[in-house]
């Protein structure tokens, strides 16, 4: 099932109103939206950490949360209280907030939009492939200074 | 004698979490599971009283894991916590045996309003 502009762009505003909700309870800071912009994905640097969800079902695509280590370290800092995370919990913490992110979703448009379990990856692996034929709307934000993405692309 | 948790989610930050938010909580924490698998092993070991189940997870998903659950430990009472923010889930959810149910993203104060209600104690706070 195809996407049009305005549906995808509608779509992308509920991504945007997800991510905000996530730091709005989460954290006592919230995050500051930039400008969105589409965005050749195959150009986009990614950030030190990235979960990935796979979305299908009424949907076909994918959504990234991607960002630095400074910002998983601050976030586990702040729910768990450790200073000094490892490799596996700055993943773990990555694949989480995708997962929410995707997730919360459901809310506007029901069971149909289906999510995966989180992928998560450091960098960006040489065999990372993008389906092609995709609106990609890359949401750049910035919560307690630090910044990150979240990159939708739906088929 | 405390009642016994048991918390099940793929995402071992938010076992974490759930662990710090409940530390002052009357709960004795009996296990973690990241999966359904690793659960249902652990509900035959430990019978626990409560337990808070993530949906989508790895191996088997929260749903199917307690469908499980109330096969073997149909008195435990399952809180799903989960990210599935939609209305049927939750319906699907309770029709198989949930007690409770909440959506992440998830803070100290609406996990513990939460176990509250599902407990049947005094809202915290008040």
């Amino acid at each position: 099932m195809e996407v049009n502009k305005e549906e995808f762009e509608s779509t992308c505003r509920l991504f945007i109103e997800s991510v905000s909700n996530y730091f709005s309870v989460m954290t006592d800071h919230d995050s500051e939206i930039n400008v969105p912009f589409l965005k050749d994905i195959t150009q986009l640097e990614l950030k030190q950490y990235t979960g990935m969800i796979g979305i299908s079902g009424n949907k076909q695509g994918y959504v990234y949360f991607s960002a630095n280590q400074d910002l998983f370290e601050e976030l586990i800092n702040i729910f768990i209280g450790i200073d000094d995370p490892d490799t596996d919990d700055l993943m773990d913490m990555a694949g989480e907030i995708s997962n929410v992110i995707a997730g919360n979703i459901r809310a506007s448009l029901g069971t149909n939009f289906i999510i995966s379990v989180p992928l998560v990856f450091e960098g960006r692996p040489a065999d990372l492939e993008f389906p092609e034929d995709t609106f990609v709307y890359v949401i750049p934000l910035t919560w307690r200074n630090h910044q990150a993405y979240v990159i939708v692309g739906l088929q | 004698m405390n009642m016994k948790l048991l918390i099940v989610d793929d995402s071992s930050v938010m076992q974490r979490t759930i662990q710090k938010n409940l530390v002052d909580y009357d709960l004795e924490i009996v296990g973690t599971a990241s999966n359904g698998i690793q659960a249902i092993e652990l509900v035959k070991k430990h019978m626990p009283d409560v337990i808070t189940m993530d949906i989508t997870m790895p191996e088997m998903d929260g749903i199917t894991c307690l469908e499980n659950i109330m096969a073997i430990h149909p008195d435990t009472k399952v809180m799903m916590i989960t990210a599935l923010s939609d209305k049927l889930t939750g319906l699907q959810a309770l029709e198989k045996g949930a007690r409770g149910f909440i959506y992440k993203p998830v803070n100290s104060e609406s996990l513990t309003r939460a176990l509250d209600k599902l407990l049947k104690r005094k809202v915290s706070g008040s």
